[in-house]
């Protein structure tokens, strides 16, 4: 089966740093108003119990993009054997269909009005890089990786959680 | 350190990327247009001149040159475009902050200062010639002298931002020059260093690696640096399962991750410490034999805290008795708690006394010195290398010569060098102070954006006989300035070496300086030869300097670079507690060196603050203005105001002109509760005017559920506009962003009266603009 490679937040290492985007702008040279990794505060309760909690978002590279589905010059590829999803800016004629198609915001367009956006980092992945957010998080939030390898570390990671010292004679599960 | 924290660092595998992508060739198929203009745009310029990419191990400069943070420049065709990890700094680990990504527009910024300057126009017109480098240090060198002949040495004065590896030269110059008048902010470690010295005989630090519980008082581990270790073990402690109380004004993202909020009113955390003490001496939750054997003057304080009970404090910090009582049980009854304090408490008139209180919650509880409380820290085998700093020149004639003290003159020099506060320099100008200076060296400080009193300082900057600026792009301060001159930024040189804890390595040249300028340091090798005093600066040698600074290293400058060029690490020595009889006669820095705890105890009753004229025990001194100091301006300032000392993506007052920086913090948001804005019809992001009794400012409205309702906050330092982003200057003063303009500038109520810290606390009025 081909790999699908991702990126996993741990949102309670996140701290609202910074660091991931302005990286990734610095890293692709990104045109001034736009970001193609975002760092959100989503706030909860209200004064003095209120809390709020950090998250930083890129390009999902959804397994099935609905940005791809719409693009009516094939600019968009879901790349095989990496799950990558891409966008061939010659190609691109900025018709802002992805934009609308995207439910989560992602497509941008820069000077040159066509669609930009992340694309892992795949010149850094061949060189044996990770994504230049990944390596620089300062909290160790952002991790990437092949959604097999991801999904199976943030899974020991509520399990190590739950066992903690006192070892809970509880089992959660779906 | 992957072994230890599992699956954090897991290192990502080239080989399985590739494996996936099916073939090797697979970087060319798997990426976009953008990579493939990219590599047609590569491949031509192959076919002329093949792209050279260099990364040089280095240090980060954008926190100004000190403790830089480890980075691989990277250089392509002889331009700095990035960074990449440097795994080997122990400071950094490999991570970098958003102000490390946007080093290179820094360096290329418009904002660069490309030449050394003379004004040739009126004081604060800003009209400038060029000159050459020789010529400007001939020409300060000249003034400086006919300064010193005329009215004596201590003429001269330098204000300094905060410690940097150049502060050393700067206190090199004064000595060889013979002016004791370095000024320093009055706002920032000097003030904690100092107080906790006088009180527990040192400055130990919170063992957040061992500690249960963490106090979290006025610090920002994530805003100061947040590659730089803070935020590592601030989250490796919470997932340990360590509990974190914050004690901070604003909800921000440690405090998010708190396991309790204390959100105390700005300025009061002396009240708040006072009533600690109250609840933990009447609840009998004292460790009796620490304090026993180790403390002075326990009676005298059992009496004197008396005064302070929580339901005396509650309205004063705004916090609900119960939860002072909490927080004082909570750290007087778990073994291992620490407190790490920082910057917060620095900026009020009871400053001395909020860090006293926190000497002596540490040493009652008997949390000092002891695995996972404050510690003293083990010390490293790396034989130290030789300071620049004259330090044994300095006699009690010398410090009687100071012109107004940042410390009082019985304590003078503390482990900095003698020192007056900043804000006395200024003031000086204008006669306030003993004898005015008539030239001021400002080498990477901006006086009115970054220092309370802005209108004075600007009166002072009229007067001012000489003023020269050392920076690297234009500062707030610059027009009116009679000598500019440019250094180069830290990827501009070569020297100096930087030290992180047990780790040594020579810093590298990136690029070749831009323009027609040296470094820091070698300003102050040229300046000081060009006044004649050679003899004390290698006669401007700065290899024989570097050279001479690492002999104890038993190596050369070049040996350091050459033969270790990721950096020399050094054994760190095993951890020692429980040292009490060494850590409390430690001696001070002072003229007769005498040690900071006269009694070998900690100073819970300070006779040596007694006999200089101070309250022996902390006491608690109201905000210049707040709603239990003057409740009668409540009604027409109804909301507290207070400032940040620095955020994510700014130090102090620099930086704004950065785009990448810009772009997430474009404005002077003024952060106040949804309620208290609606209250006022003010709309989220509404451009308002915040006004005090002593000046006004233009903020932007940012609805911020984390706050107190009573209270607004504001990032302070704001003046600079950014060309690449179409945002001009702010006004310095009034109709400006600069919070230092809204404070008091009343000698009686603008500091604290032993640590000349300055207050950043005051009533305001915000209306929609």
């Amino acid at each position: 089966m081909a790999k699908q490679y991702g990126f996993w937040i741990e949102i309670d290492r996140c701290v609202e740093c910074y660091a991931c985007e302005v990286a990734c702008k610095a890293e692709h040279n990104v045109d001034l108003g736009i970001k193609w990794r975002r760092v959100t505060n989503v706030w909860s309760g209200s004064f003095p119990n209120v809390t709020f909690k950090t998250i930083s978002l890129s390009c999902m590279h959804c397994e099935k993009p609905a940005c791809e589905a719409v693009c009516p010059t094939g600019a968009i590829k879901k790349q095989p054997g990496t799950g990558i999803v891409t966008v061939d800016q010659t190609k691109c004629i900025g018709c802002h269909y992805c934009f609308f198609a995207c439910p989560f915001g992602v497509p941008q367009y820069g000077k040159d009005g066509t669609m930009q956006k992340c694309n892992m980092c795949a010149e850094r992945l061949a060189k044996g890089q990770e994504p230049k957010c990944v390596s620089t998080c300062p909290g160790n939030a952002l991790h990437f990786g092949t959604m097999e390898e991801l999904s199976k570390l943030a899974q020991e990671k509520v399990a190590k959680k739950l066992a903690a010292s006192t070892n809970p004679s509880v089992i959660i599960s779906k | 350190m992957s072994e230890e924290t599992g699956l954090i660092n897991r290192k990502f595998s080239r080989r399985t990327f590739l494996k996936a992508t099916g073939a090797l060739g697979a970087a060319v198929a798997l990426t976009g247009a953008k990579d493939t203009l990219l590599q047609q745009s590569v491949a031509k310029a192959a076919v002329a001149a093949p792209a050279e990419e260099k990364l040089i191990p280095t240090f980060c400069a954008m926190c100004g040159p000190s403790a830089g943070c480890g980075i691989l420049a990277k250089v392509v065709n002889g331009k700095f475009v990035g960074i990449e990890p440097m795994p080997e700094c122990p400071l950094n680990n490999g991570k970098n902050c958003p102000k490390a990504h946007a080093a290179p527009q820094w360096v290329y910024s418009p904002e660069r200062l490309k030449y050394p300057m003379k004004r040739v126009g009126k004081k604060g017109e800003g009209k400038f010639q060029r000159i050459t480098w020789d010529e400007a240090i001939k020409l300060i060198a000249d003034k400086l002298l006919e300064l010193k002949a005329k009215y004596g040495p201590e003429s001269l004065g330098t204000v300094s931002p905060a410690r940097r590896s150049y502060s050393e030269y700067i206190y090199r110059f004064l000595m060889t020059h013979g002016s004791p008048n370095y000024g320093h902010s009055g706002i920032c470690a000097v003030q904690r260093m100092f107080v906790l010295s006088y009180t527990v005989g040192g400055v130990p630090s919170a063992d957040w690696a061992n500690a249960d519980l963490i106090l979290l008082w006025g610090k920002q581990p994530i805003y100061s640096g947040s590659a730089k270790g803070g935020v590592a073990s601030f989250l490796a402690a919470k997932e340990r399962g360590a509990k974190v109380i914050a004690i901070k004004p604003t909800m921000e993202s440690d405090v998010a991750k708190s396991d309790m909020w204390v959100p105390l009113r700005p300025g009061t955390d002396a009240a708040l410490g006072l009533a600690m003490i109250n609840v933990i001496i009447n609840e009998k939750l004292y460790d009796a034999k620490f304090v026993e054997e180790w403390c002075y003057g326990f009676d005298q304080l059992k009496q004197h805290i008396q005064q302070y009970p929580p339901e005396w404090a509650e309205p004063i910090t705004g916090v609900p008795a119960e939860q002072i009582k909490t927080v004082a049980r909570m750290y007087a009854t778990t073994p291992k708690a620490a407190i790490d304090v920082s910057n917060g408490p620095e900026h009020a008139r009871a400053a001395n006394d909020a860090i006293r209180c926190i000497g002596i919650l540490m040493a009652i509880t008997g949390h000092l010195d002891k695995k996972g409380c404050n510690v003293w820290g083990a010390g490293s085998t790396m034989p130290s290398p030789r300071g620049v700093h004259l330090f044994e020149r300095y006699t009690q004639e010398w410090v009687d010569k100071l012109l107004g003290y940042e410390l009082p003159p019985q304590f003078q020099p503390f482990i900095e060098g003698t020192s007056c506060s900043l804000y006395r320099l200024w003031n000086s100008v204008l006669g306030g102070e003993k004898y005015p200076v008539r030239a001021i060296i400002a080498p990477g400080s901006q006086s009115v954006a970054s220092t309370r009193g802005t209108k004075r300082i600007l009166e002072a900057l009229e007067k001012l006989e000489f003023f020269v600026i050392v920076d690297v792009t234009r500062t707030s301060d610059m027009p009116w300035a009679d000598v500019v001159v440019p250094v180069c930024t830290m990827y501009e040189t070569d020297h100096p070496f930087e030290v992180s804890g047990n780790w040594i390595m020579a810093r590298n040249k990136v690029i070749e300086p831009l323009g027609d300028y040296k470094s820091d340091y070698e300003f102050w090798l040229d300046l000081g030869t060009a006044c004649g005093y050679g003899a004390d600066w290698w006669n401007g040698d700065i290899k024989a300097h570097m050279d001479w600074r690492l002999e104890p290293l038993g190596m050369t400058y070049e040996e350091l670079r050459t033969k270790y060029p990721r950096g020399r690490t050094y054994e760190p020595k095993p951890p020692e507690y429980e040292q009490y009889a060494k850590r409390f006669a430690a001696k001070s820095t002072r003229i007769d060196k005498g040690p900071y705890l006269p009694q070998g105890k900690v100073a819970l009753y300070n006779t040596l603050f007694e006999a200089a004229g101070f309250t022996p025990m902390p006491v608690w001194r109201e905000l210049p203005e707040g709603p239990t100091a003057t409740p009668e301006l409540l009604e027409k300032y109804p909301l507290l105001l207070s400032d940040y000392h620095t955020s994510r993506t700014y130090n102090a007052a620099w930086l704004r002109h950065v785009p990448y920086l810009r772009e997430i913090e474009p404005y002077p948001y003024l952060q106040i509760h949804p309620d208290t804005a609606k209250s006022l019809g003010i709309k989220d992001g509404d451009w308002v005017k915040v006004e005090s009794p002593h000046g006004w400012i233009k903020m932007k409205a940012q609805y911020y559920p984390g706050i107190r309702p009573d209270v607004v906050f504001a990032l302070h330092g704001w003046w600079q506009g950014c060309q690449e982003l179409g945002f001009e200057d702010f006004p310095l003063g009034d109709g400006g962003a600069n919070t230092n303009n809204m404070y008091t500038t009343d000698p009686q109520k603008m500091y604290d009266p032993i640590i000349t810290a300055m207050t950043s606390q005051t009533l305001v009025r915000v209306t929609k603009l």
